[in-house]
This record gives C-alpha cells, structure tokens and sequence, in this order.
C-alpha cells in the first residue's frame, strides 16, 4: 500500500476508515462493542444484526470491511453465516472477525476454516478487540484464545 | 441523589454495554463494577450500593450464591439477577436466594432500565413467565424453601458451594485454597465432605453436578458441521 509523501505510516494506519457490522444476538453485547469501536478514529459502526441471516442482507446492503460476529446466535449460527460470506469476500475483501464465547481451540480451528481472519473470546474482547479489527481490517491474521497468548500474523 | 448501582458481570464487555444503558438515565449512576461474585461481595460492603445486577454465570462465586450471601450480610440490598436461561430450575432458585428482579441477558437492553425502575419504586420485577409461575402458586404455603437456602443442595454449606464452583471450575486444592484464605488441608476435607453428601465419585461427576444445578453455566457451542463438497464455493 502506497502511503502519501510526510504522513507516518501509524498516523495514516489511525485515519485509515474501517467499516463495521456487529452481529450478536445480545443487544447488549452489541452496545458493549460499540462502545469500544467507536472510540477509535475513522472507525464507524455501520450497523447491527442479532443473527447470521441478518447478517448476510445487512452486508448488502451496507457494505461493510469488516464483519465481528458472534458464534451461537438464532435461525444461522455465526459459523454458516461465515462460510456464506466468504463467497462476497473474494470480491470486496471483507473480512470476518469472530468474537465468542468459546474459548476453544476446536471451534477457533472451525472458525478459520470457515473463512474467519480473526477469533477472540468475550472474556478478553476487551483486551484484544481494537487489535483484532487493526490486523482483519488490514487481512491479517488475528487470534487470542484465554488459555493462550494472541497470535498475530 | 443519584440511584448508585453496582455491576457484576465476568465479561467487560457486557457491563460496557449496560454502564452505557444504566448511564443515560439521569439520576443513575453506576458506583463500581466487579468481574467475579467475590469482588461483588468486597465491593457492595464497600460502596453500599442501591441496587445490584449480578450476571447468574459468574467465576468464583456464581451469581445466585452472590446474591444469597449479599443478602445475609444486609436484607436491605436490592439484587437484579441476570441470566442466559429462564428454565424453572433457575427462576427458583433466583426467588430463593432472594433477588427481586430477573431478567434474561438477552432482553436486557429492553428490560433492565424497567427492572431498576422497578426496584427503585420498592417493587419488583420478573419476565411474564417468572410472573406466571408466581400466579401458579409457586410461591404459595405449600412451597416449602426457606429464603436463602438452596432447594436442591440441602446438605451443603455456603463454604461448600463456593469449593465445589472452583473444583468444578478446574482449579486445584491448592489454588482453591489460595482463594478462598484456607489451608490446602482445609480444602480437601470439605471436597472429601462434598464427594461424600452427594455420592459423587469423580471430578467429572461434580462438574456435571455443578452444571445440573447451575453452580457453574455453560453455554453449548452450535454443532459444528463441515460443509459437504457439493456445497463448497
């Protein structure tokens, strides 16, 4: 990526706009994400949805970079809607970040073979959230189970 | 003055998204926020707070063992339980250990400005089916648990619950007596104790145990299936 001539790569990387769906199917979970995201500038939570089908017509419809999705939901878990997104990511680059309550290395396993770039664990969304969003927004990968440290490519 | 409530819930996210919904009320002021039922106990004693809303599914001290023990230090706390599932085992064991508000997580960006509302009134509040087991008579003379006890751990003591939430938690007698400010000794004859009044045989039957009855939550992951090759993009 070309940066503009006197910019630091860190200052342009914090102005850089990323796009955000949050798909949880606790309302109050999705408040508390927003509340973490929108702190960070050029950041914008472009919508919500409490399951994965929303999920998929609020992509259309909004465009986003980046999808944070939560695993159980109603009507199509996190892990189906995963796979059908990654039909849309080929084109858009969208990318798909999980943050769940399963702190499992089986289920993280599932996530990136799902198509995921990111998994966290609600226990420490706190800790690596704006972290994760950093490296899928950019398409690297991001993962921290509780059991372990993260791991960033 | 304001309305000063206390958070406890082991993820930060959760008690972010509720400070944001309890702080928009003017009037509300959230006073403190603990991660564990343990700090929640230290904290209310502390801060002497108006109303307190305990997530049920918490590490250390789970929230209906929180709620009890709040309550035999001072009647006079208020308790909002919060909670993933309203089977009738947890609505039971909610309106024993004496809260007097109840809400399921998943509706709490709609009901918990009520719930406070509620208790800052002096009544108290319950999702329609805690409501209609209540019309049931299931408070009724016949309904024989006294408030604090647990119904179905009657041979259990309070210091007995907290050991057997942190055995089925994974942690050892060491760390569990570390805890808890006790000798290792102390904490293996209250597990042999524990093994022996619920005729258990393993640690994986007091696991199974502790979730029966919702001393420890767990959430079941979807069933993970792998997409057939005809299904593949």
């Amino acid at each position: 990526m070309n940066y503009p001539t006197g910019l630091s790569q860190r200052v342009t990387k914090n102005l850089m706009a990323v796009r955000i769906l949050l798909v949880d199917d606790h309302p109050i979970v999705r408040q508390g994400l927003r509340t973490l995201l929108e702190g960070r500038s050029g950041w914008e939570v472009v919508g919500e949805a409490s399951d994965g089908l929303e999920a998929l017509e609020k992509i259309e419809s909004l465009n986003p970079d980046v999808v944070v999705l939560d695993v159980t939901m109603p009507r199509m878990n996190g892990l189906e809607a995963c796979r059908m997104i990654q039909q849309k990511r080929k084109s858009s680059g969208l990318e798909v970040l999980f943050v769940t309550q399963h702190d499992s290395p089986q289920m993280m396993r599932e996530a990136l073979d799902a198509g995921a770039r990111g998994y966290v664990v609600k226990s420490n969304a706190a800790r690596d959230l704006l972290e994760a969003v950093e490296a899928v927004s950019e398409h690297r990968v991001f993962t921290a189970l509780a059991r372990s440290p993260q791991a960033a490519n | 003055m304001k309305l000063r409530i206390l958070l406890a819930d082991d993820h930060e996210i959760v008690r972010r998204g509720l400070c944001a919904l309890l702080q928009k009320h003017e009037g509300w002021e959230v006073c403190g926020e603990a991660s564990d039922g343990r700090e929640a106990l230290e904290m209310a004693k502390q801060l002497k707070p108006d109303v307190v809303i305990v997530d049920i599914g918490m590490p250390y001290l789970n929230g209906l063992d929180t709620t009890r023990q709040l309550l035999q230090h001072d009647p006079h706390f208020k308790v909002i339980v919060l909670t993933i599932t309203d089977s009738d085992q947890v609505i039971r064991e909610a309106l024993d250990a004496g809260a007097r508000g109840f809400v399921l997580k998943s509706d709490a960006a709609r009901d918990l400005v009520s719930a406070v509302e509620a208790l800052q009134s002096k009544r108290m509040f319950f999702t329609p089916r805690v409501n209609d087991l209540v019309l049931a008579g299931f408070l009724d003379k016949g309904h024989a648990i006294s408030r604090n006890e647990p119904p179905n751990l009657p041979t259990l003591t309070v210091r007995e619950r907290e050991v057997t939430q942190l055995l089925a938690e994974g942690k050892s007698s060491k760390e569990v007596a570390s805890l808890l400010n006790l000798s290792t000794k102390t904490v293996e004859t209250h597990r042999s104790n524990i093994m022996r009044k619920l005729s258990l045989h393993s640690i994986r039957d007091l696991v199974v145990y502790a979730i029966k009855n919702n001393i420890i939550q767990i959430q079941m992951p979807p069933q993970i299936q792998r997409p057939t090759e005809t299904t593949v993009a």
